[in-house]
């Protein structure tokens, strides 16, 4: 059997630094990743969060600081934070192409029976295209807020 | 092994209209695919050509499904490498929903066999011309040149 693993690749017009930049800063995270941020030291070891930029600052997602490279590589544990058991991981690899940059998030080592493969796979594309289009336009995508996912969720389980 | 699959979805702010029309003209299509373009009438049963910029034929096949700005199907194969060509064709769906202030791309290619070279190859080149094409739409002008 295959594991779960989620690969996606994009292209940007932007350096590695801003787009190091753009995933660690949690003032441009919460820009384009449906309002929240990205909240660490960055340092391997340290703790990082996935937090609500708003008042109630929700903590979305949690984890530890695997590898920090910057501006190249990144690795993160990922886990929701009502079952940090339930733990996966996700890879952030840049690299300069010319005067562009390519972008490789990779989730994966998801436990097994797991359902944050399937929690995930619909997010990646819609916060990547969004930060995508926040770097080359200085606009991110309304698509990529939480309120759009959810309404997406009520769709599909309706 | 390789998955004979692969699944691309990207969100794009522009129209369904826009994007299909992205897909389907020759000239817009030759900027953000590295100079490739299309031939066809994009109707069901319509013959489908991909030809390189010197005008020799890369894959070819027929449309199955088309449905303007919603959903186009594709029967599609290499033509110019004999292991690809070998394996057949493969079916290629683009799917376009509007998604809020954007619209949302997958793009399904996919081949009924075990493992395919064809669909490895396909994977790399995915991302960079969705990307491309993206970055045309939003902002004008595409994310890679041409040395592909």
């Amino acid at each position: 059997m295959n594991k779960p693993e989620l690969i996606y690749t994009t292209y940007l017009r932007t350096t590695p630094e801003k787009l190091w930049n753009a995933i660690t800063n949690p003032e441009f995270a919460r820009q384009y990743w449906g309002g929240n941020e990205n909240v660490s030291d960055w340092k391997p070891g340290s703790k990082w969060s996935h937090v609500s930029g708003d008042p109630g600052r929700a903590v979305r997602v949690t984890g530890k600081v695997l590898e920090s490279v910057p501006p190249k590589r990144l690795v993160l544990t990922w886990a929701d934070p009502a079952d940090e058991a339930d733990v996966s991981r996700v890879t952030f690899e840049i690299e300069a192409i010319e005067d562009e940059v390519r972008l490789n998030v990779i989730h994966g080592d998801f436990k097994p029976g797991s359902d944050m493969v399937t929690k995930v796979s619909g997010g990646w594309p819609r916060v990547l295209s969004s930060l995508k289009s926040f770097l080359e336009t200085g606009k991110s995508l309304k698509a990529a807020s939480c309120a759009s996912k959810h309404a997406e969720m009520a769709k599909a389980s309706a | 092994m390789t998955k004979p699959e692969f699944i691309y979805v990207t969100y794009i702010k522009t129209t369904p209209n826009k994007l299909w029309n992205a897909i389907i003209d020759p000239e817009f299509m030759k900027q953000y695919w590295f100079g490739m373009h299309c031939e066809s009438e994009w109707k069901a049963g319509s013959s489908w050509k991909l030809l390189f910029s010197d005008g020799s034929l890369a894959d070819a096949g027929k449309i199955i499904e088309s449905a303007r700005g919603k959903k186009l199907v594709i029967k599609w194969r290499n033509e110019w490498k004999p292991q690809l060509k070998a394996e057949g064709y493969s079916r290629c769906v683009f799917k376009i929903e509007p998604a809020g202030d954007a619209v949302k791309l997958t793009v399904t290619h996919s081949i009924g066999r075990k493992s395919s070279k064809f669909i490895e190859a396909v994977s790399g080149g995915w991302p960079k011309i969705l990307s491309n094409l993206k970055s045309l739409l939003e902002t004008g002008e595409i994310v890679l040149g041409g040395k592909h």
